[in-house]
């Protein structure tokens, strides 16, 4: 009996959780220039988004007695500014940072090594998520002093600050959980942290759209009420809970936040986030002894596979395939299109047209898909999805090739550097296609039931050509420059959303505080690059089966100037991704080691 | 074959080869050797195009390896210390695709890559998928692409590490046959005892500066390593010794259980010394065998074995 309590105490203690582990990670993370540049990179983030909201409220002109009136409103408006970023970037953050914590040592076979030490797979699971813990909880102790400072201003009450980190801290832990409990199966960081963004999405989204969807058509009311169901399926989601803890702020008599308890949600998420650590506890352990007793696979049935491989050479002795000119774009077209996990590939893609089946059932059934908005924001949701695929998948391009230390066997043939870039380039067209025709089955579909003008399917296929032209020459110079597909992705992600997000919004709050002269008409010539908004002008032109007039967002245009302007946006493109891929191919041979 | 003129590679404070001067003749095989950091490996990264030399020349069968990159790689095939494999092919399209990649013409593909499977044993497993096979297959294999355009010289950055005896006997025995074949191959490795049964000639490295180059029979002079012989007598062992070590000839006298090792002074001349000397004291002699210089011992001797 004293025996156990030891051991659950020894267990729970402090001393122990913060092993070995912890302190190798946090030597390890003290050492990476990434960690500095992403704490340097919040803050400045956060100073900048700071400075623009207090020059939005206290630009507002009047007498010393009024600015003084409107101080609280100010506190109140700064600190949910602050809490909000502080909750949205952190979870970017702590997505990325536990991407690698136990695929890392997989791949360094470090995994099947600390079995052989008393360290427990419970304490290496811990210690990871910890020691990235704590440097996350330094980003928003960081933020504190600005929070005291602003609370001076009054009108904000404790209750709000300690909510909203409460709710960020069990967000962050349970997203962290999620990432780690990924890293287990994949080695590449890329692929953790978009299955962790998808878990959140399907979790936090997707389920309680469809819950809300089948209690509204099953009629389900009459079991459990609106009011109440509502309000159930989103106790457990942090992003209505923090919607409604700062609704609380600004109305505290509101009766929808009534409904809404923010303790009880970190209470969920905890206990959620207990469950994957235990899982993660069990897949670790499971996977080290594997590594430790020199067992690569993880499946049985690879297993058995290999204990038969025999048998297998001889089978599939006629499956050989004979290479085709040229090689490079034989070897990108031979890549199984659906990866290696064929069935999990085959489940994804199963459900994911359950879920859109779903949807277009539900528009046909509430009758708007007559309605020009709704073919707007299902071309912008596909060219989302597209482009968020295109930059993946042409940042991986090289970095792949490094990964398998494949690369510089194939610079050693007397391949032309070109040869390589276009067989590149096809392959990637073709591991796209399946991404991309969601968008044109829609506008084709549409444009056949005539709700959509055909033109449409020309313009957008100007659009996308331009799109996975660009991104594929920047995603190959970021493969190029990197050793790690996880970097070009990330790179090139941050590219694309400087480019076409944060580049425009520069420049209208340029425009907006400091009045600088041609900025507006500049911010608006350059927005009519941006291909969302290329979609929502072609959508906007195009529902009304004759096409109407294009309203850019510097000019308006009849479907002939407006698609000369595309071609112009192609054409540009085009030029400044050639750039791209010429360093690209000048890079080719620098840093493959 | 190979040549380097003052080859030199800087990575920032590191100098990784430093004014490296290299002479390989046609048809020879060249022995690598240095302690880890040496520069080995990124003195054949240059000499396979792979990387731009900071100062000097490279030169492969008269082609400058920095200006012909395309034309250097017709002529070499290059093996590094790791297998890069494609996944999902064949150890057959693998091939094919090397093939491919050297625009060989298509209707000869096939055949080549038949004759490379077979020279390096690998028929059995051509339906193979690459990540399938052992680590001394995946060698074998690499060997196989490297001569699937048929080049004139192989460069083999340390080809029989981490494989076990008998793979590594096949490798050595393979390369004995390429060097049939008449082609030049510089090869790197840590197994020294194993460079010295097929070398022709030795260069040995250290902090990226070349300490020595030449045949393993040149390296004993130069070192001052005494000429040794090993002496087995009937009886007496131990009056053996006392004569042999009042030659004024000999350097050192060793006893071991069963023979005597004698080393000689630099330059004397042993011929029938030891024999008349021990027969004239009637003394039964079994046998009397020269020791051969093992190339562990010059390394060693030449390397302070200081890495980078």
């Amino acid at each position: 009996m004293t025996m156990s309590i030891k051991n659950i105490w020894r267990i729970f203690s402090p001393f122990w959780l913060l092993g070995p582990i912890f302190d190798k990670e946090l030597r390890v993370s003290s050492r990476r220039k990434r960690n500095y540049v992403l704490r340097f990179m919040y803050i400045a983030l956060l100073s900048t988004i700071l400075f623009f909201v207090w020059a939005s409220i206290v630009h507002i002109s009047g007498n010393n007695l009024f600015q003084a009136s409107r101080m609280a409103l100010i506190g109140q408006e700064i600190i949910m500014f602050i809490v909000w970023f502080q909750f949205c970037a952190t979870q970017i953050i702590t997505i990325i940072m536990l991407s690698t914590s136990i695929s890392d040592e997989i791949y360094n076979k470090t995994l099947g090594l600390l079995m052989s030490t008393p360290i427990n797979s419970f304490q290496i699971v811990m210690g990871k998520l910890l020691s990235k813990l704590l440097q996350l909880i330094l980003l928003l102790v960081i933020s504190l002093p600005l929070l005291a400072v602003v609370r001076i201003f009054g009108g904000v009450p404790w209750n709000f600050i300690i909510s909203s980190l409460c709710l960020t801290l069990t967000t962050i832990i349970f997203i962290g959980t999620l990432s780690l409990f990924f890293s287990i199966f994949s080695h590449k960081a890329y692929v953790v942290i978009i299955e962790t963004i998808i878990t959140v999405i399907v979790i936090f989204v997707v389920v309680p759209f469809i819950s809300i969807v089948l209690h509204e058509i099953l009629d389900w009311d009459r079991i459990i009420h609106e009011r109440t169901f509502i309000p159930a399926i989103f106790q457990a989601n942090p992003y209505v809970q923090f919607f409604y803890n700062t609704d609380r702020l600004f109305s505290p008599n509101s009766r929808d936040a009534a409904h809404f308890f923010w303790y009880l949600n970190c209470g969920i998420l905890a206990v959620a986030s207990i469950v994957l650590i235990a899982i993660s506890t069990i897949l670790v352990r499971k996977v080290a002894l594997r590594q430790a007793t020199g067992q690569i696979y993880l499946s049985r049935k690879k297993k058995k596979r290999k204990k038969d491989s025999n048998v297998e050479y001889q089978e599939s002795s006629t499956k050989i395939r004979k290479v085709k000119d040229p090689p490079v774009i034989w070897k990108e077209l031979r890549t199984p299109m659906l990866g290696k996990h064929k069935k999990f590939a085959m489940v994804c893609i199963f459900l994911t047209l359950s879920l859109l089946i779903f949807i277009y059932w539900l528009c046909a059934r509430e009758r708007v898909l007559d309605d020009p908005d709704i073919h707007s924001v299902f071309v912008i949701a596909f060219l989302i999805i597209g482009t968020f695929f295109t930059i993946i998948l042409t940042a991986t391009g090289i970095t792949t090739e490094k990964e398998a230390r494949s690369w510089p066997i194939l610079l050693m043939t007397t391949l032309d550097d070109r040869q390589i870039l276009f067989g590149k380039y096809i392959g990637t067209i073709r591991r796209l296609i399946p991404v991309w025709i969601l968008l044109f089955a829609h506008v084709i579909i549409f444009s056949l039931d005539v709700v959509i003008n055909p033109l449409s399917v020309i313009q957008i296929t100007i659009l996308v050509l331009w799109i996975v032209t660009f991104l594929f020459c920047t995603g190959v110079y970021f493969s190029s420059c990197f050793k790690h597909t996880t970097t070009a992705v990330i790179v090139n992600f941050v590219f694309a959303a400087t480019i076409w997000i944060f580049a425009p919004l520069l420049f209208f709050i340029l425009d907006g505080f400091l009045h600088i002269s041609g900025m507006q008409g500049f911010a608006e010539y350059y927005v009519d690059t941006n291909p969302f908004l290329h979609a929502v002008v072609i959508m906007g032109a195009n529902t009304n089966t004759s096409a109407s007039s294009y309203n850019w967002a510097s000019f308006s245009a009849n479907a002939f100037m407006s698609t000369a302007w595309m071609l112009a946006c192609l054409a540009g493109y085009t030029f400044i991704g050639l750039i791209f891929a010429w360093r690209a191919k000048c890079r080719f041979r620098k840093n493959i080691f | 074959m190979i040549e380097t003129k003052h080859l030199t590679k800087v990575f920032g404070n590191l100098t990784a080869v430093d004014d490296l001067n290299l002479f390989i003749k046609q048809g020879d095989i060249f022995g690598f050797i240095g302690p880890n950091g040496a520069g080995k490996t990124t003195t054949m990264r240059i000499l396979v195009t792979l990387m731009e030399p900071t100062r000097g020349h490279a030169i492969i069968d008269g082609l400058d390896v920095s200006r012909n990159g395309q034309k250097v790689r017709r002529v070499i095939g290059y093996m590094p210390d790791f297998m890069g494999v494609y996944d999902d092919l064949k150890v057959f399209e693998y091939l094919e695709f090397f093939a491919a990649a050297f625009s060989i013409e298509r209707s000869k593909r096939k055949s080549i890559v038949e004759g490379v499977l077979e020279l390096t044993d690998l028929q059995s497993k051509k339906a193979a998928t690459v990540d399938s096979l052992s680590r001394g297959m995946q060698q074998r294999l690499g060997l196989a692409r490297v001569l699937i355009h048929d080049p004139k010289v192989l460069i083999l950055d340390e080809p029989a590490s981490g494989l076990d005896p008998r793979a590594r006997i096949e490798i050595r025995e393979l390369l004995r046959e390429l060097k049939r074949m008449g082609k030049t191959i510089m090869i790197s490795s840590h197994i020294l005892s194993e460079l010295e049964e097929i070398c022709d000639h030795v260069g040995i490295i250290e902090h990226g500066q070349l300490v020595y180059s030449g045949t393993i029979e040149e390296i004993r002079p130069r070192l001052g390593i005494h000429t040794k012989v090993r002496v087995q007598v009937a009886d007496n062992q131990e009056k053996a010794i006392e004569l042999l070590s009042a030659l004024p000839q000999i350097h050192q006298v060793q006893t071991n259980k069963n023979y005597i090792s004698i080393s000689f002074k630099e330059g004397e001349n042993i011929d029938g010394l030891i024999a008349r000397t021990l027969v004239n004291a009637n003394l039964d002699v079994i046998a009397i065998q020269p020791e051969q210089i093992k190339l562990d011992d010059a390394f060693l001797q030449l390397t302070k074995g200081i890495v980078h």
